[in-house]
């Protein structure tokens, strides 16, 4: 088993504008998705992330943003375990976040030091 | 204290190909920099380099190979800290090896769910 690390991308922006029940239903999909993975016994980790952010460039110079204000930004991540990208696919294809236009999930193999 | 996601990126495409000798004085840069932070105990999570390729998945089941390139710096890795505020989560990342190569560090604070 390898581990992957699944990046969830969303517009902030559109989230916001979701009503309480919208809100209610929207976490207990993402409830219901991490608990299968967790039955599955394939979870290793993750957390969602607070909207705002810095950025150290190059320079050392802090700013704001910029990730944050994109569509794209980083909404939070989990941390699996599976034996191939094929079956990380599997459980990346059922996250609830796809059902936002223009979201994603990128899977990536974490390397081993 | 809370905890504070660092990603960094890259852009991989630009970066000269190292030799073995300096992949080993980078990776020692950069547990140098993990070391101090530990020091401090403000590390959290020491994180993982992430495996060159990917995948993203969208909705409507599209997969596409490759990491998510809709701006040109990939996520190259990620480490959690721990830290009093936004900005001495970012001070802790003005010393991140990565901005050495042209790279960037987003500081992100993690949501206690």
């Amino acid at each position: 088993m390898k581990d992957f690390l699944l990046v969830f991308r969303s517009d902030y922006k559109s989230i916001a504008k979701a009503s309480a029940e919208e809100m209610q239903s929207y976490m207990n999909q993402w409830q219901g998705w991490i608990d299968s993975i967790t039955a599955q016994d394939k979870l290793a980790g993750g957390n969602h992330l607070e909207a705002g952010g810095k950025v150290v460039n190059h320079k050392a110079v802090i700013t704001d943003g910029p990730y944050t204000e994109i569509k794209e930004s980083i909404l939070g991540y989990l941390i699996i375990k599976a034996n191939s990208y094929a079956e990380a696919l599997v459980i990346a294809k059922a996250c609830p976040i796809l059902a936002g236009q223009g979201n994603t999930v990128e899977v990536r193999a974490i390397q081993k030091m | 204290m809370k905890d504070f996601l660092l990603v960094f990126r890259n852009d991989y495409s630009k970066q000269p190909k190292a030799s073995p000798e300096e992949m080993q004085a980078i990776m020692k840069k950069w547990m140098d920099w993990v070391g101090g932070i530990a020091a401090q105990n403000k590390l959290t999570t020491a994180g993982a380099p992430l495996a060159a390729g990917g995948k993203v998945v969208r909705g409507n089941n599209v997969i596409t190979d490759g990491p998510y390139t809709e701006i040109k710096e990939l996520i190259g890795g990620y480490t959690i800290v721990k830290a009093d505020s936004l900005d001495e989560a970012a001070e802790l990342a003005k010393n991140c090896p990565i901005l050495g190569t042209g790279g960037n560090v987003e500081v992100r604070e993690i949501n206690a769910m």
